[in-house]
């Protein structure tokens, strides 16, 4: 039996992403919510633990009233629980005021949790600090950017890769992972699943008053950055004509451009160059 | 009265969007250009509840409203509207007639595994003399003790070619045809009763609609819905929820060949311009937007009028008119904004025109839906 927590964040849906094109910044307004990929994973990793191991899962989001809808739908793939936090206190808040505010809900909503699991990051801010910090609140180990998971009694093994390497960790429950989109691919939504989170779920709506937040670590209040400005990256395009004979075109590609166009090519053409 | 999607809904369309575009996007063409029912997929869809989209829960069913039902299906046709075929007629006219009037031995019996989508529904009323005219069937079952022995062909099966359990509409009495109509179930073991070949259609190529034939076969007198004489009552009440699945599925067709439309408009250029910056091509779209959004309340409205519980005979038969007679319209739009390449099988467009058509054709043609639509005012003005 592992008692589990999964917290979820609605991003806008990347497909159906409205941009203004003049200001280059995301509509939001507009934007249709869903769960974020990388959460999506953290409670396939969660469904997956309790198939094997028995267990609880109970999720938990911060968002506006319209949050519900990830909660819904965590339910109707097949979680127990959902707690949702929602105030516009906590609006604004960063990295900081985000695991602060999950934290005090956490210990309030699930205080006997075994495992806490997060998305590796999300794909509206992309910071991967939300995990990490909420380990630090709730003084518990936690570890980031993890492929795969496995639960035996109060031990969980884990595996990553890190910079080309497999990495096996080991750490004593209770603990937090950060889940990656890697290998858990998220079960699709069963329509009985979601007749049933309309029906009977079981969730649990917070403000800041009763988790008993400190007013001033919350929100963009409690935030200790500040977003001064949110724009696309804009790619510009530059046409190079290379000239001469074939084989100087290429040792002029690769002299040019060797980091862009990857490096094995080029020293496997480098090489056989030394060969002949 | 509100015209936004509930929560629930925009999840519905959502999951079920996911799940198209994922697992039968990739596939839509080919299962299309090689007549070819998609197995693997349909595997996929049995544990998601696709198969039993509006039965109970305790039959295994997910027990979604009707405006669920014609979103998924809606989506689902968005896609692949030959995979939309197969889960409309199973879940509407397959497995809703044993939910609606079957004994609950009946629902016990076949329900668990058509909800599995184990076995695939048929619904069987059509005959060589019998279409628009439900009363000419003259598939004759004779009562032999404990079995009906039931003779007789059904032809343009949808699922014929795959399905494991139908309901067959046969005759009791040739003097008498009218009142002496019977639904009955039928499992594809049983002896005397086969699939004929599959018809090469124009369109909606994936789903193997074929004839069947009883020969001496004996059906056991449990396997009757109702009583004799409930057939056509049976089988109308069946038609009328079976049109809201038709509806749903011309309209996802013409949303697919709309969406396909604004995007090539915006990327073809002629006269160094996109096309989409000309007021024709502006026209086509407006046009096409405005009879989609048209359809879409003509049978959202139906499907709350069903869930009300109230009769939605008259609506259902408006959306199904409409929504069909739109979705060739718009796809023909389609085919028209993409010129030479809407003619080609390179683009989808194609494809959503040739499976537009038969939705003005099958459970209940245009005209028959006329009528039935007459007759409703007819009733409600003096």
């Amino acid at each position: 039996m592992v008692k589990m927590v999964v917290c979820i964040k609605q991003v806008p849906m990347v497909s159906e992403l409205p941009w203004d094109p003049k200001t280059g910044t995301l509509q939001r307004d507009l934007a249709e919510g869903m769960i974020n990929p990388a959460c999506r994973s953290a409670l396939e990793a969660a469904l997956e633990i309790r198939e094997a191991e028995g267990g609880e899962i109970s999720v938990i989001t911060m968002g506006p009233p319209a949050a519900e809808e990830v909660l819904r739908e965590a339910i109707a793939l097949g979680a127990d629980h959902g707690v949702l936090l929602t105030d516009r206190r906590m609006a604004g808040g960063d990295t900081l005021a985000t695991s602060y505010t999950l934290a005090r809900a956490i210990e309030e909503a699930c205080p006997d949790f075994d495992l806490v699991l997060c998305g590796s990051s999300t794909s509206d801010s992309e910071t991967a600090q939300v995990g990490p910090q909420l380990a630090e609140e709730l003084a518990i180990p936690g570890v980031a950017y993890i492929d795969t998971i496995k639960v035996s009694g109060r031990t969980v093994l884990m595996q990553r890769i890190s910079d080309n390497f497999l990495e096996t960790l080991e750490m004593s429950l209770p603990g937090l992972i950060t889940v990656t989109t890697g290998v858990y691919t998220p079960r699709y939504v069963p329509l009985g699943g979601l007749q049933t989170a309309f029906a009977g779920a079981d969730i649990t709506c917070m403000d800041a008053a009763r988790i008993g937040l400190d007013p001033e670590r919350i929100g963009a209040k409690g935030s200790a950055t500040r977003i001064l400005n949110v724009y696309s990256p804009t790619a510009k395009k530059k046409n190079i004509l290379l000239t001469g004979p074939p084989r100087r075109i290429v040792e002029q590609l690769f002299e040019q451009f060797d980091d862009k166009i990857g490096g094995a090519i080029g020293k496997d053409l480098k090489s056989s160059k030394k060969g002949s | 009265m509100d015209f936004n999607p509930c929560m629930k809904h925009k999840l519905i369309r959502k999951a079920v969007r996911m799940f198209a575009e994922a697992e039968l996007g990739p596939i839509a063409h080919d299962i299309d250009r090689d007549a070819c029912f998609p197995w693997e997929a349909i595997g996929k869809m049995r544990s998601l509840n696709f198969f039993g989209l509006q039965a109970p829960k305790e039959y295994g069913g997910a027990e979604l409203d009707s405006i669920s039902y014609a979103i998924t299906i809606e989506e689902i046709s968005r896609v692949s509207a030959a995979v939309g075929l197969c889960l409309t007629v199973h879940n509407s006219v397959g497995v809703f007639p044993i939910v609606r009037f079957g004994t609950a031995e009946q629902k016990r019996r076949f329900l668990p595994a058509m909800t599995s989508g184990e076995k695939i529904g048929a619904f069987c009323l059509t005959e060589a003399n019998a279409g628009s005219d439900a009363g000419g069937v003259e598939t004759i079952a004779v009562k032999d003790g404990d079995d009906y022995v039931v003779n007789g062909t059904k032809i343009f099966v949808t699922n014929g070619g795959v399905c494991g359990t139908a309901v067959i509409f046969a005759i009791t009495d040739s003097q008498n045809p009218q009142k002496s109509a019977g639904a009955f179930i039928v499992e594809r073991d049983t002896p005397g009763f086969t699939v004929g070949e599959i018809e090469d259609l124009c369109g909606m190529r994936a789903n193997p609609v074929s004839s069947l034939f009883l020969e001496e076969c004996r059906i056991p007198v449990t396997n009757l819905l109702g009583r004799v004489g409930d057939g056509m009552r049976i089988g109308l009440a069946t038609l009328d929820t079976g049109r809201l699945g038709v509806a749903a599925q011309a309209l996802g067709l013409a949303q697919a060949a709309f969406e396909d439309a604004v995007r090539y408009s915006k990327e073809r250029q002629q006269f160094k311009k996109p096309i989409s910056s000309f007021q024709t091509i502006q026209n086509y779209l407006a046009d096409m937007a405005t009879q989609i959004d048209a359809g879409r309340l003509l049978l959202y409205r139906a499907c709350a009028v069903k869930d009300a519980g109230r009769p939605f005979g008259a609506e259902a038969a408006m959306a199904k008119l409409y929504c069909s007679e739109m979705a060739s319209r718009v796809t023909g739009m389609a085919v028209q904004i993409h010129g030479g390449y809407g003619y080609s099988k390179e683009y989808d467009v194609e494809r959503y025109f040739r499976d537009a058509k038969v939705t003005e054709i099958y459970e209940g043609t245009s005209e028959v839906h006329r009528m039935v639509i007459a007759r409703a005012v007819l009733a409600q003005r003096t």
